[in-house]
């Protein structure tokens, strides 16, 4: 076997290769949480799917070609927290495959159904009962967020108690039964300092994938590049010397970061994906609906009754890098990997676009480049061999 | 990059539409003018940068102190049908009721003529008057929201029966000129409307727009106030460039209606499927009319090429070849 190949840090699994059709079913915007970076602003406890609508959706699914001609779907229940509408859940799928087996559909075979959670419930016997009925099918992902620390830093309940030690109950029960999973950690500023230890504890929870984001938002201060290098650095320091990086994932250390723009891609799949919410409206992606947003109306693109308006997907899919960069960006000597999101870009745009990028993460990416260039190269001298590659600058979201 | 060059105001809300928007249908003579001090400071702001002025006037004329003022710049007023007489260097906006009235183009040479789907049949009508009379048309369609697959189907046929016309009545050197057929064979790059680059519009709140329709769809579009330094957020979205649809299009008579990009897409950048249909089915129509042309000896379109394409909407091939870094970088507005 290759150096290369005994080299898993920057190998995250992914279905179909990520070819499926994403559909996001948005069943709750209510949550137990008030999690300090969640970028759900307008969470409310009335915005609730009830199985009507949800039956639409997979109805409409079913029958749209033109805009769903994938071979295979991912079901994504997201919320809010979804497990709070677990027997909705329940319903909706086993609809679906009673449903995609009578039409003798593609999907009937070649779905997935996906939960991203805050864990609170995983335990609860109705979700217990939805695993084992689905457990073949099914992806689930229990955010933690790194240490106690950094974990109730941000992870708060409403009255600021933090959530980890409940969340921490659930874990062990998780990576039992889905022993090969992942969780995603957001960075947004103050939980900076906890980055090496959070990755590293993470991993000793036995969760071998981590897949880490730093917000979108105007959130850095002067000097949070500089700590969040010398985190990731020392972070690098420690998988190279305890050889961690056979056997588990980080998503801040990839080979195919750090280069100049090689494709006009744009990074994002809004549009490509979907999303409804409990009016059987329909958007581009979860982060288009009304209470995703701080400073602009939803962008709906179609409803459960009429389909979808394909004049208003026609941004969306013809949207490239170039289109919406600023010219910094296009000339950017190590572009790729430099994440954008096409919510939080119209969110923030001066005027209501989706084709403005927002470049308040610049300096995060930069530090995370060159620790990522550290990281590559100290260990190609280690391995004796040259571990760097460029690659498409495709979408890892 | 085009820079601006002209300004359009609106006198009154009850103006004359002279594009795809609705204008106000009644408005009483003072309450919707534009004020006398706004006036002055628009026409001021155009003496100042050396822009010309398209005034848009509505069923009345505007006063005298207000007319001695529009005679101090450059300009072209456009006028309803009730005006057309009242003005020798006006243009006229018909509507299909105007034709109706009188059976044939009156007045003008000159007309832009603006008609829904259901009123195109009276179009080969008034293409004869006005290559009778050596004038030209600039169609516009009032409800290009509408054209689905079987009013594209119907579009196709009017377009092919016109060009027989057209053919008709051409000589060696010259043809009657309509917009949709006649202008892609003169033209070897876009020829867009460029509201926001080369032309802003002064509303009667006396406030800027891009263009007439923004004021009419809400007051909130104001881009600001008329002032030397205009700031116009993202105008790189009103270029070309930054358009993945259209800077791979070679539709170049189309106006490429940013106005209606952004109402029916949500975007000032996408152009909506049905107006894409319509511009390629007049670009096709363009071509074959060419090859008729040709056969005549027509040396009116020297050095055009319209070539046959496998599609009639560029947004497919926008979606499957992506444009490469390079050429957006080598690319010219």
């Amino acid at each position: 076997m290759s150096q290369n190949t005994t080299v898993k840090i920057d190998r995250p699994g992914s279905w179909e290769d990520g070819r499926a059709k994403n559909v996001t079913f948005v069943v709750t915007e209510d949550c137990q949480l008030a999690c300090r970076y969640c970028y759900l602003v307008g969470k409310n406890k009335s915005g609730r799917m009830n199985f009507e609508t949800a039956k639409k959706a997979v109805d409409y699914l079913l029958r749209e070609e033109k805009f769903l001609a994938e071979k295979s779907v991912v079901l994504d229940f997201i919320g809010g927290e979804p497990l709070l509408e677990i027997e909705l859940i329940d319903k909706i799928c086993d609809y679906f495959k009673l449903k995609s087996y009578e039409l003798n559909h593609p999907w009937f075979d070649s779905y997935r159904i996906s939960f991203s959670t805050n864990g609170l419930m995983y335990s609860d016997k109705r979700v217990q009962e939805f695993i084992r009925k689905n457990k073949t099918h099914l992806s689930i992902q229990i955010t933690i967020d790194g240490t106690k620390v950094k974990h109730d830093t941000q992870r708060v309940y409403p009255d600021g108690r933090g959530s980890y030690d409940n969340v921490l109950k659930n874990i062990r029960l998780w990576t039992s039964q889905f022993p090969e999973t992942s969780t995603k950690v957001t960075i947004s500023g103050d939980d900076i300092p906890y980055i090496k230890e959070s990755v590293l504890h993470i991993w000793s929870l036995g969760i071998k994938e981590v897949n880490i984001n730093a917000v979108f938002e105007d959130a850095w201060k002067p000097g949070d590049d500089e700590l969040f290098e010398e985190q990731l650095t020392e972070l690098a320091d420690e998988i190279i010397e305890k050889k961690l990086y056979k056997e588990y994932t980080c998503s801040f250390f990839s080979r195919t970061i750090g280069h100049p723009y090689e494709q006009n891609v744009n990074w994002c799949g809004a549009g490509k994906m979907l999303a409804f919410d409990f009016k059987g409206d329909i958007y581009p992606c979860i982060r288009f609906i009304e209470f995703s947003l701080q400073n602009r109306k939803g962008i709906i693109v179609g409803n459960l009754d009429k389909g979808i308006d394909e004049n208003r997907l026609r941004p969306f899919l013809t949207l490239d890098m170039v289109s919406q960069s600023p010219d910094e960006c296009i000339n950017c000597d190590v572009a790729s990997g430099c994440a954008w999101c096409q919510g939080a870009n119209y969110d923030f745009a001066e005027t209501g676009t989706i084709f403005r990028r927002a470049t308040y993460i610049c300096k995060m990416h930069k530090a995370r480049v060159r620790a990522n260039n550290y990281f590559w190269n100290k260990l190609g001298r280690r391995l004796k061999t040259d571990l760097r590659e460029t690659n498409p600058d495709t979408c890892q979201c | 990059m085009p820079m601006l060059k002209y300004l359009i105001i609106i006198l009154n809300d009850a103006s004359v539409s002279f594009c795809h928007y609705e204008s106000a249908k009644t408005g009483k003579k003072e309450a919707g003018m534009i004020s006398y001090d706004n006036l002055n400071k628009a026409v001021a702001f155009a003496l100042k940068n050396n822009l010309k002025v398209n005034f848009l006037y509505p069923r009345f004329r505007p006063g005298k102190k207000y007319e001695k003022l529009i005679e101090d710049v450059e300009h072209v007023k456009i006028v309803p049908r009730k005006l057309g007489g009242v003005y020798s260097d006006a243009i006229t906006v018909l509507e299909a009721g105007d034709l109706r009235k009188e059976n044939k183009v009156t007045g003008t040479e000159n007309i832009i003529l603006r008609l829904s789907s259901p009123e195109l049949k009276i179009l080969p009508a008034a293409v004869k008057e006005i290559a009778r009379k050596g004038g030209r048309i600039n169609l516009v369609i009032k409800d290009v929201e509408n054209f689905g697959d079987s009013k594209i189907s119907e579009y196709r046929k009017l377009l092919a029966e016109i060009s027989g016309l057209l053919i008709k009545k051409s000589g060696e050197n010259s043809i009657p000129e309509v917009n949709f057929l006649t202008d892609r064979l003169m033209l070897e790059s876009m020829n867009n409307c460029d509201a926001g680059i080369t032309h802003l519009t002064v509303a009667p709140d006396g406030r800027l727009y891009l263009c007439p329709a923004f004021y009419y769809e809400s007051g909130e579009n104001s881009i600001g106030e008329i002032r030397n330094e205009i700031n116009i957020k993202n105008r790189q979205l009103l270029e070309l460039k930054y358009s993945p649809v259209c800077r791979i299009c070679d539709a170049y008579q189309c106006r490429r209606c940013v106005f209606l990009n952004w109402k029916l897409t949500g975007e000032l950048n996408t152009p909506s499927r049905q107006q894409c249909r319509m511009s390629h089915a007049e670009r096709e129509a363009s071509g074959n009319m060419l090859e008729e042309l040709k056969k005549k000896n027509f040396k009116g379109a020297k050095g055009i090429e319209i070539k046959k394409l496998g599609y009639d909407d560029p947004f497919e091939i926008a979606v499957k070849n992506r444009y490469s870094i390079q050429e957006f970088k080598n690319f010219n507005s």
